[in-house]
């Protein structure tokens, strides 16, 4: 997650007030060419959290693959955010969510945010909130019962983004290479 | 100096005349190293070191020690127990500053450990007590990580009215500096960063003021974002340069909130991030030359390489560009080039060219002000007023294209430079002791002026031998 709640960091100088905030809305077949780069900028900030992480050399390939199917798929959410202003038609950054079916437990429908992205000059005034209360709720549309987000177990700023909204540990997953 | 990054230029294509001039200054000037480095060692084993602790206190018999040790000396403890302020009134500490490295980037040569970046510390040591009249202890440290070694300095602050972290790797001086400022109830500076920005931004004023520009309107272009050019980006906007026309320039070209780099950034140099996105390339994209089109400033803080600024680039610029080209020992750009391309002004890092932008002119002066306010830190505002003043004190003397920032010689320059930061921290509330102007200005000039004495002394005293004639080795007979 590359949104909000990463405290320190702020920017001091005139870009945080100049900077536009963002409007968020389904992605479109002709959003492909700008999504995917920032789905694969996501990508390789995760591999800086995670040799485990390593980003393949096809990931390109993959990144068109997985979002072309997601744009179909009726259990994919995929919205993309738009600057405003002068920056309106720019896809400046994305949500990508799956409705997932929990076999054993209730509720049953889990709504999984997979990748949050935005170009660093949107990010911070809230625009982290934004993006998660909106993907919450066409999560929810679908019929999902709990909402759940993925990243890497390293990436503390992720953690504590949404520990403060009310989130915890559910699953944990643990690697080792072989 | 300049001691950061790399440029994303390419060498000029051959040109003999250039070659020729420029294989001529850069032997002249490797000649000239090698001569002083075989001398300096020398010295260094005649004189075993370059600094030593010596009593300010009359001692007429062994019986004195009992007022300067035990038993008499517990009192003075208790006192300081009672009011640890106190230390600041009945011990060295208020003139007392330790010189902090862990020896990762020290001068050009790079990692060279602790016990190789001593005799640099002790150089240092010595500036500060020549010049700034200032009581400097060298500390090389071994530490293994950021955490470890601002743990060290915090343990060892008690000592001590002031820290000066020296020679450490860019971005980890940063972070480093932050936490400490934050955490010490002391002054902490780190020369690389504050002090060489604050002399660049003292040039910059005079040279604005020379070519009737202002900072509010200029277009600066900066090269290298490493410790020096991120401070001096981040007091630049502080004077009120406006962000949009501001541009950093890195091995990677301009440095703006689009580029593919910047959430590595985000992680592991947060700093350069911020300035990424408070100035976003200055409305550019692309390389040096993409940036200098119609800037006015050029600050070039990266490699030591003539050809990283070529004529092209100076040519592109606005008319009557300003070039400060900062690396040591050889600028981005030779003075003489950048003037045949058009420069107006010209300023280098070195002595042997006019307009040397020297930190050596900021930081014994801002912490003979600091240590004589006991300030509790030096924010932004302080390193401005001390840059400010010494343009003024260029300005003074009558500016030039030639004569933008004093030199060594213009010793009175000190005194007012420690005045401004003294009166500054007052205004902020951040010194234990608020004395006037004239009184910060008064006892500034009486300790910058005793080590002169001191030293003379000595001298006429034999106590300090000598320096042996260059030649064959001889030892200190003692």
């Amino acid at each position: 997650m590359s949104g909000d709640g990463k405290g320190g960091n702020r920017p001091s100088g005139p870009a945080e007030k100049s900077s536009p905030p963002i409007h968020l809305r389904p992605a479109r077949d002709d959003d492909l060419s700008a999504l995917i780069p920032l789905l694969l900028r996501l990508k390789r900030l995760n591999e800086e959290f995670d040799p485990l992480l390593k980003v393949r050399d096809d990931a390109e390939q993959q990144a068109r693959q997985i979002l072309k199917a997601d744009l179909t798929n009726p259990k994919a959410i995929v919205l993309a955010a738009e600057g405003v202003g002068a920056d309106r038609d720019k896809v400046v950054g994305f949500v990508r969510a799956h409705i997932r079916e929990r076999a054993f437990y209730a509720p049953e429908h889990e709504g999984v945010i997979l990748d949050i992205y935005l170009l660093p000059l949107y990010r911070r005034r809230g625009v982290g909130e934004h993006v998660l209360g909106e993907i919450t709720n066409a999560l929810k549309a679908k019929g999902a019962g709990i909402v759940t987000a993925e990243f890497p177990a390293q990436n503390e700023i992720a953690g504590r983004f949404y520990t403060k909204r009310g989130f915890r540990p559910i699953t944990a997953v643990q690697a080792r290479s072989l | 100096m300049a001691r950061s990054a790399s440029s994303p230029v390419e060498p000029d294509p051959p040109d003999r005349k250039k070659a020729r001039r420029r294989s001529t200054a850069a032997k002249r000037s490797e000649d000239q190293t090698d001569l002083l480095g075989e001398r300096s060692v020398e010295l260094s084993r005649f004189y075993g070191g370059k600094i030593e602790t010596v009593p300010k206190v009359p001692v007429r018999s062994l019986e004195d020690f009992a007022l300067w040790y035990t038993p008499g000396v517990a009192a003075v403890s208790r006192a300081i127990q009672a009011d640890p302020d106190r230390a600041f009134e009945l011990t060295g500490r208020w003139n007392t500053i330790a010189i902090v490295t862990d020896g990762s980037r020290v001068l050009g040569l790079g990692e060279i450990g602790p016990e190789a970046a001593l005799p640099v510390m002790e150089g240092k040591a010595l500036l500060f007590k020549v010049l700034g009249g200032v009581d400097a202890i060298p500390i090389p440290i071994r530490v293994k990580s950021p955490e470890e070694f601002i743990a060290t300095v915090e343990a060892m602050a008690p000592a001590f009215g002031g820290i000066n972290l020296e020679d450490i790797a860019s971005p980890k001086c940063f972070g480093i500096l932050e936490k400490l400022s934050k955490r010490l109830p002391i002054p902490v500076w780190h020369d690389d960063q504050l002090g060489t920005a604050a002399a660049t931004v003292a040039g910059l004023l005079n040279a604005l003021e020379l070519t009737h520009r202002s900072v509010h309107h200029v277009r600066t272009v900066l090269l290298g974002a490493g410790a020096a050019n991120l401070v001096t980006a981040r007091l630049l906007l502080a004077l009120g340069h406006p962000a949009h026309q501001l541009t950093l320039v890195d091995q990677k070209g301009v440095l703006h909130a689009d580029r593919e780099d910047l959430d590595e950034l985000e992680l592991h140099n947060p700093w350069k991030y911020r300035i990424a996105l408070a100035t976003n390339g200055g409305g550019r994209t692309g390389d040096l030359k993409a940036a200098l089109e119609g800037a006015d400033v050029l600050v070039a803080a990266s490699t030591p390489n003539p050809d990283t600024v070529r004529r092209e680039h100076v040519r592109a610029m606005a008319k009557d560009p300003i070039v400060f080209a900062l690396a040591n020992p050889v600028p981005e750009i030779w003075p003489e080039v950048a003037h045949e391309a058009g420069a107006a002004i010209v300023a280098t890092g070195r002595s042997d060219f006019p307009n040397q932008v020297n930190n050596s002119l900021i930081f014994p002066a801002v912490f003979r002000g600091v240590l004589d306010a006991r300030a509790r830190s030096i924010p932004d505002e302080v390193v401005l007023a001390a840059a400010k003043e010494l343009a003024r004190g260029a300005a003074l003397k009558g500016l030039s294209s030639h004569h933008l920032l004093p030199t060594m010689e213009e010793l009175e320059v000190f005194p007012q430079i420690a005045a401004a930061v003294g009166d500054t921290t007052v205004r902020l509330g951040i010194a234990r002791r608020k004395l006037s102007h004239d009184e910060f200005l008064e006892r500034a000039r009486t300790l910058m002026g005793r080590p002169a004495q001191l030293v003379r002394a000595l001298a006429r005293a034999r106590l300090t031998p000598p320096m042996p004639r260059a030649g064959p080795r001889r030892r200190r007979s003692t």
